[in-house]
């Protein structure tokens, strides 16, 4: 465990120095990132203009659930996305290879060797939405909700990571899979709004798919749900063994995968 | 000790074929087609520690699938290997610690870093103590003299810097075994042979055992005492370069020049390669050179003879064509 948090203090170290060698490039992304943030905000104040519930949510606790879906986000996006989308690269060029070599477990190394630091700041301006919007409420979380919480988002980060790897995956057999950040596109789009608002029955199917067997609903909705209405038992325990299983599962299919690795000739 | 075992090692893979044109190519939508190639078939070998064997063969002859196979990249259809005592697609930690695979064409270095961060990289994943992380790099800086090298981002490095810094990458674990993929690709004459005296040198004082593949007869010629041939995936000879040179390598070229010009009949019973002004230059069977002695000595004014190997490139063609012609 310590060995595994000195190499990724190490893979982050040298992703910056990386990212530093390209200031503008990397300054330029993190403006790109603010202005969606803005966009967002800009969004959300229009419809909250017009209404002061959006299924079932208010404005404040809807703060809460940006702030938590954009947290979400900056957190996948600064250590893994890059990475996954690399993997099809690496498959096609043959550089896996030096990947696979490394005394290191390969998905510990694939998936994390790169940190990017330009989405990062998506991280910390998600918890201030979400502090802030706890402030608005005027009701701060109790104590002892603060670490379940955490952990709940960090189920909902494992099984955004999880689906990731998943498709990740499938890069082994079809080298090109740029089909990959088009369906992580739409789960961002699954995970982006509270579950609440395919209770209508036309989107029953959507939700039975996206809630129960590919869970992406749960990813965002669950763990703030948790924190700012009523606790629902049965989804909260849900989403703790689906995470569970979801990561135990596309780590056996990453591994599987990789037999099936050919190795681009040299 | 035995470093590297095979037994019947082969590698089948499955390859899409795909017509050509649009037709062709919306026909493979609906009806794939592939064909089986065998990259590797039945190879058997024994390596022991310590030595250096370059590993020959044209392109397309499942070189590098065997040392994939045997850096556990690839799993084999067929036969099984043992390499430092491992079972090598199995991937064991300890065995991934215990060797380096190094390929000319490929970088395992940040490219937009120097290489002097890629290598402390290299210290966590392999868990290298300090002291001695310290020391090989020290040592193997000196020894491939590029000190000033280390604090440059690699992508602003030439071929040959970037290569001697890809082999000190994979030289700073103590490996026991080197597997080289066409180190020398590319390289100039000066940075072939620094190559080639750093590596004897590390073999020499390590007892790092070493495989080669490579196009440059140099290499083979510089550093391998014991080579293997591979040709369409299957092993064709196994020994040492000299009895190759014995074996398929029956004829010498012979120079000779002389002060002034040679009428062309004296040496019309030998195959001549070229008469140009006093100079001859003939190829003929072992058995012939007496003879050939016994003209040139009948004539006047003798500046230089010279009795030399054909070159090791000429052999190995021989051997190629002779086994290619036995499969047909």
């Amino acid at each position: 465990m310590l060995r595994h948090l000195r190499l990724m203090f190490c893979f982050a170290k040298f992703s910056l120095l990386g990212e530093l060698a390209f200031r503008s490039n990397f300054l330029l992304k993190i403006l790109v990132e603010l202005i969606w943030l803005g966009i967002l905000l800009t969004f959300f104040k229009t419809i909250f203009g017009k209404s002061s519930n959006v299924a079932g949510w208010n404005e404040h606790e809807f703060l809460f659930f940006v702030g938590a879906y954009y947290a979400l986000e900056g957190f996948v996006e600064t250590f893994f996305l890059e990475n996954c989308v690399e993997f099809s690269e690496l498959v096609r060029s043959g550089n896996l290879d030096f990947c696979l070599l490394k005394p290191i477990d390969p998905q510990f190394f694939i998936t994390l060797r790169r940190v990017d630091w330009s989405t990062a700041p998506k991280i910390l301006l998600g918890f201030i939405m979400i502090s802030f919007a706890m402030y608005e409420i005027g009701k701060p979380l109790e104590l002892w909700k603060v670490p379940l919480f955490l952990i709940l988002f960090l189920c909902g980060c494992s099984l955004a990571y999880s689906f990731l790897l998943l498709l990740t995956s499938l890069s082994v057999w079809m080298i090109r899979n740029q089909s990959l950040m088009e369906v992580w596109w739409l789960f961002t789009n699954l995970m982006r709004y509270p579950r609440q608002i395919y209770d209508s029955e036309w989107a029953l199917p959507i939700r039975m798919v996206f809630g129960f067997i590919i869970p992406a609903l749960l990813a965002v909705s669950i763990p703030v749900e948790f924190a700012v209405k009523e606790i629902n038992i049965e989804f909260t325990l849900f989403l703790f063994v689906i995470a569970i299983v979801y990561f135990q599962l596309s780590r056996m299919f990453f591994n599987y995968s990789l037999k099936y690795y050919r190795s681009a000739s040299s | 000790m035995i470093v590297i075992k095979t037994n019947n090692l082969s590698k089948q893979f499955r390859v899409y074929e795909k017509p050509a044109g649009l037709i062709g190519s919306f026909k493979s939508l609906f009806n794939n087609k592939f064909k089986d190639i065998h990259a590797v078939e039945n190879i058997n070998l024994e390596i022991h520690q310590g030595e250096i064997v370059g590993f020959l063969g044209p392109n397309g002859a499942g070189k590098t699938t065997t040392l994939k196979m045997l850096s556990g990249l690839l799993f084999p259809t067929n036969g099984n290997a043992t390499v430092l005592g491992y079972v090598p697609w199995e991937r064991p930690i300890e065995f991934r610690k215990a060797f380096s695979l190094v390929m000319g064409q490929k970088s395992q270095l940040w490219w937009d870093l120097p290489a002097s961060d890629s290598f402390e990289l290299h210290k966590e994943i392999y868990k290298i103590d300090p002291v001695k992380f310290k020391k090989n790099v020290g040592e193997l800086t000196e020894i491939f003299q590029v000190d000033n090298l280390l604090n440059k981002p690699v992508r602003e490095l030439s071929l040959g810097e970037r290569m001697k810094l890809e082999l000190i990458a994979s030289l700073l674990h103590d490996p026991k075994l080197l597997l080289l993929d066409e180190p020398t690709i590319g390289l100039d004459v000066v940075a072939q042979s620094a190559m080639h005296r750093c590596l004897y040198e590390f073999n020499q004082t390590r007892k790092i055992t070493i495989l080669l593949t490579s196009h440059y007869m140099r290499d083979v010629e510089t550093l391998c005492s014991r080579i293997l041939v591979i040709s369409g995936g299957k092993m064709v000879y196994d020994g040492q370069l000299q009895g190759l040179k014995d074996e398929f390598g029956k004829e010498k070229l012979i120079k000779i020049q002389f002060k002034n010009l040679v009428p062309d009949q004296v040496f019309s019973k030998f195959e001549q390669l070229e008469i140009t002004g006093g100079i001859v230059r003939l190829r003929v069977s072992k058995n012939d050179v007496p003879s050939v002695l016994a003209v040139v000595s009948q004539c006047e004014e003798v500046l230089d003879i010279s009795i030399e190997d054909p070159p090791i490139e000429e052999v190995i063609e021989k051997l190629f064509v002779s086994h290619r012609s036995k499969t047909l």
